[in-house]
């Protein structure tokens, strides 16, 4: 068919209609708010592709529509990878897929045999492709502002000292102005809660994050827990930009983040980690772990433990006791870019598994070192008890 | 009885079944000479042994293009092939299915029941409408007189080795073909079955491409354009566009480079002694060959252009029509709206146009 501008972006809108019946029912079913971002993203995305198909395709065959479909499918999830949007994959290729299939059955079935003169009018829908147009803007709309309407509630925590420990059981955003200060610990108990910019003092943890989903820490700085600074069980959770000082703590971890594997990837990224028996710390997890800064831990700096499968790049770890990098227990381990300088032997009493091991994997663990800048470490890598490391080193 | 379409050719029978989608047949009036809509194509294809249709699914009498003839071919082979090749655009109906298709609409539209026959010679602006040859008043008026004949070169028409390409002949062993277009072709690829020598002569090469005119000239994204030329321009554009052409591919090519190979195809400045020459040079071009058109223009003193009546884009005849009454054309006499308007798609694109302004009057 030769498409005017016009009937490209009716036709489109007509096929993105559909898209957005299915991302109602998808949003329905879920409870999230992603079928609509992927919708209003294939729709932009769409619009802008026929802007640059038009120019170059004055006559569009039927079957160029597998060619061009893989082209919006593969802009599509660059934007959506990109812009971090949280859909998940198998969500918007199905959704993606609805879209193709919808445009393809009513460019060529549906409107052709419906409308006198589809093809004649270049695609073109009239008063349809206006309504088509007023509908998804209508809706995306409706739920952007329903999304803005639901955002949780900020909470500010004015400076100073407020004593702990303080349990958050809705879904809010506290939001710690500068010098607020909690002592005693803070508990999350409820989905969605984001604490920002809050320094916690004391507590048994500093932070407990149970059984819930959806918690982000960012900027919180952690201090004198009795156990660890962020204790993670059952949750998934995105801490970036933390400090945890657990100097003088020989028995709890820094970040201990467990039991969390079906519940889809955590992340720590950009923290600063002083002490503790642990630095980092994951058991039966999926996390990544990036860019964090660990030192002067009692055991490991970061141990990836009980069939964990995670990926530790860009770390930089100073002066462990024992073990750096510690891929455990039927542990699956990526470790990419790290430094990991000046690891200390702990093996007085004669356990060699802590002579000062830069990498260990161990008890049946596989371990991939890629580029990791080891130096002044004992053992710069070994492992032990039927495990492997691979290495590649550019 | 308000409706009335001068033609029952294939032109006439699209427009009609565009018509049906809003008028019951004793609505509908339908001059003609013959009540079969595909007479005289099936007696030209036949002459030509044509077996394939240059169009594609979409090319039917059908109001919509959905479903196309390949849908139909689907259901009739019990194979998904024709839709297959519908989606590459390499399907083309063969001609027996686009009669049977004309057949079987024919029948279920109640073209019959419309259908009068006999000549209408002329068309007369009255109040109220358009008198038709006695025939009576009609508000609304389509005329579809189809191809007015068929165009010999002037310079041959005495020569007794003549014959055209669609009228019936056989081959004789040294045959030179007239022409440049797809009929030529299938004449070049007919002789040569036969065994005969061939000779092309042409005043031009030939163009190649898969429909009549190039596609984006069958939807608005070519019109626009095209209705925006002014008529010099556009007079330049049609005789482009109306230039001899024929598919590219393999269908025709690998005949012709094996049969030059073997000294059995060869092209020429004229007809050489050859024991037949075949015209495969179309029709007479321009409604001053069609007494119909000519005493329309004359009485209602139209605008013409090179050989074409002056139309408004939606292919109505400007000054006589207006809110109340419509005369429009279809078939090859509508170039100047639609530049593909001799084929299916071309009659289907006035039959719509035609019928809006019917559902727009306000004295219906």
């Amino acid at each position: 068919m030769s498409y005017t501008l016009k009937g490209r972006i009716h036709s489109r809108l007509a096929a993105v209609l559909v898209a957005l019946v299915a991302a109602c029912v998808i949003a329905a079913v879920v409870r999230e708010w992603w079928p609509f971002e992927l919708v209003a993203v294939m729709a932009a995305v769409g619009v802008a592709l026929d802007l640059a198909w038009h120019r170059l395709l004055p006559y569009q065959p039927a079957w160029s529509m597998l060619p061009l479909g893989a082209v919006e499918l593969g802009v599509l999830m660059a934007v959506v990878f990109g812009f971090g949007l949280r859909a998940p994959l198998r969500g918007a290729l199905l959704l993606f897929a609805v879209a193709w299939l919808a445009a393809v059955v009513l460019a060529q079935a549906v409107f052709p045999s419906l409308r006198l003169g589809y093809a004649e009018d270049g695609g073109e829908l009239g008063r349809f492709g206006g309504v088509a147009a007023a509908a998804i803007a209508l809706v995306l709309f409706g739920a952007g502002a329903t999304a803005y309407a639901q955002r949780p509630p900020v909470v500010h925590l004015s400076a100073g000292v407020h004593q702990g420990p303080l349990v958050i059981t809705r879904r809010e955003v506290l939001q710690g102005d500068r010098g607020a200060v909690v002592r005693g610990g803070i508990v999350v108990a409820h989905d969605d809660v984001e604490i920002k910019d809050v320094t916690v003092v004391g507590g048994v943890n500093g932070i407990t994050v149970d059984n819930v989903h959806g918690t982000v820490l960012d900027g919180v700085s952690v201090s004198g827990a009795k156990l660890d600074g962020i204790h993670v069980r059952l949750a998934d959770v995105v801490i970036k930009n933390c400090t945890v000082d657990m100097l003088g703590n020989e028995l709890g971890q820094g970040i201990d983040i467990s039991f969390n594997m079906d519940m889809g990837m955590s992340m720590v990224e950009g923290c600063t980690i002083l002490g503790g028996m642990d630095g980092i710390t994951t058991h039966s997890s999926m996390t990544e772990i990036v860019d964090n800064q660990v030192s002067h831990t009692q055991q490991q700096a970061i141990s990836i433990d009980e069939m964990s499968m995670e990926t530790a790049k860009d770390n930089e770890i100073r002066d462990a006791l024992g073990v750096a990098l510690f891929c455990n227990d039927r542990s699956m381990c990526m470790f990419e870019h790290n430094t990991v300088v000046g690891t200390q032997s702990d093996s007085a009493d004669g356990d060699r598994s802590r002579r000062g091991f830069g990498v260990l994997a161990s008890f049946l663990s596989q371990a991939e070192l890629h580029d990791n800048a080891l130096a002044s470490n004992p053992v710069p890598f070994g492992a032990i008890t039927n495990s492997e490391i691979s290495r590649e080193q550019k | 009885m308000s409706v009335a379409i001068v033609g029952s050719g294939l032109a006439g029978f699209t427009v009609y079944q565009t018509l049906r989608r809003s008028l019951e047949p004793d609505q509908i009036a339908v001059f003609g000479t013959d009540d079969d809509p595909a007479a005289s194509f099936r007696r030209r294809a036949a002459a030509i042994r044509q077996r394939e249709m240059r169009s594609e699914s979409d090319g039917h009498c059908l109001a919509t293009t959905f479903p196309g003839l390949s849908f139909r071919s689907v259901r009739r082979r019990r194979s998904l092939a024709p839709l297959v090749d519908s989606v590459r655009d390499r399907y083309h109906p063969s001609v027996d299915e686009f009669l049977d298709h004309v057949e079987e609409v024919r029948g279920r539209s109640g073209w019959d029941r419309s259908v009068q026959l006999g000549r209408v010679e002329r068309v007369a602006s009255v109040g109220g409408g358009f008198e038709l040859d006695g025939r009576g008043v009609f508000r609304h008026v389509l005329l579809a007189p189809g191809h007015p004949g068929l165009h010999v070169p002037a310079d041959l028409r005495n020569d007794p080795r003549v014959v055209h390409a669609y009228e019936p002949h056989d081959y004789a062993s040294t045959v030179t073909v007239v022409g440049a277009g797809l009929a030529a072709a299938t004449e070049w690829a007919n002789a040569l079955d036969a065994g005969a020598e061939v000779v092309s002569v042409r005043r031009r090469e030939p163009v190649r491409r898969p429909l009549n005119v190039p596609r984006h000239y069958f939807s608005r994204r070519g019109l626009a354009d095209y209705h925006r030329l002014s008529a010099v321009e556009r007079t330049a554009r049609l005789q482009t566009l109306l230039a001899p052409s024929f598919p590219p591919g393999r269908r025709f090519d690998e005949r012709l480079t094996a049969a030059a190979a073997d000294g059995r195809f060869h092209v020429e400045a004229s007809p050489n002694g050859s024991e037949q020459v075949i015209c495969a040079t179309g029709f007479l071009r321009g409604f001053l060959h069609d007494p119909l058109l000519v005493h329309l223009v004359d009485e209602h003193v139209l605008e013409t252009e090179a050989g074409w009546i002056v139309l408004a884009p939606d292919s109505t005849v400007p000054g006589l029509t207006d809110g109340t009454r419509t005369l429009a054309l279809a078939g090859v006499s509508a170039q100047w709206a639609f530049p593909a308007a001799d084929t299916l798609a071309g009659a289907r694109y006035a039959g719509r146009r035609f019928l809006q302004r019917i559902r727009s009057c306000r004295t219906r």
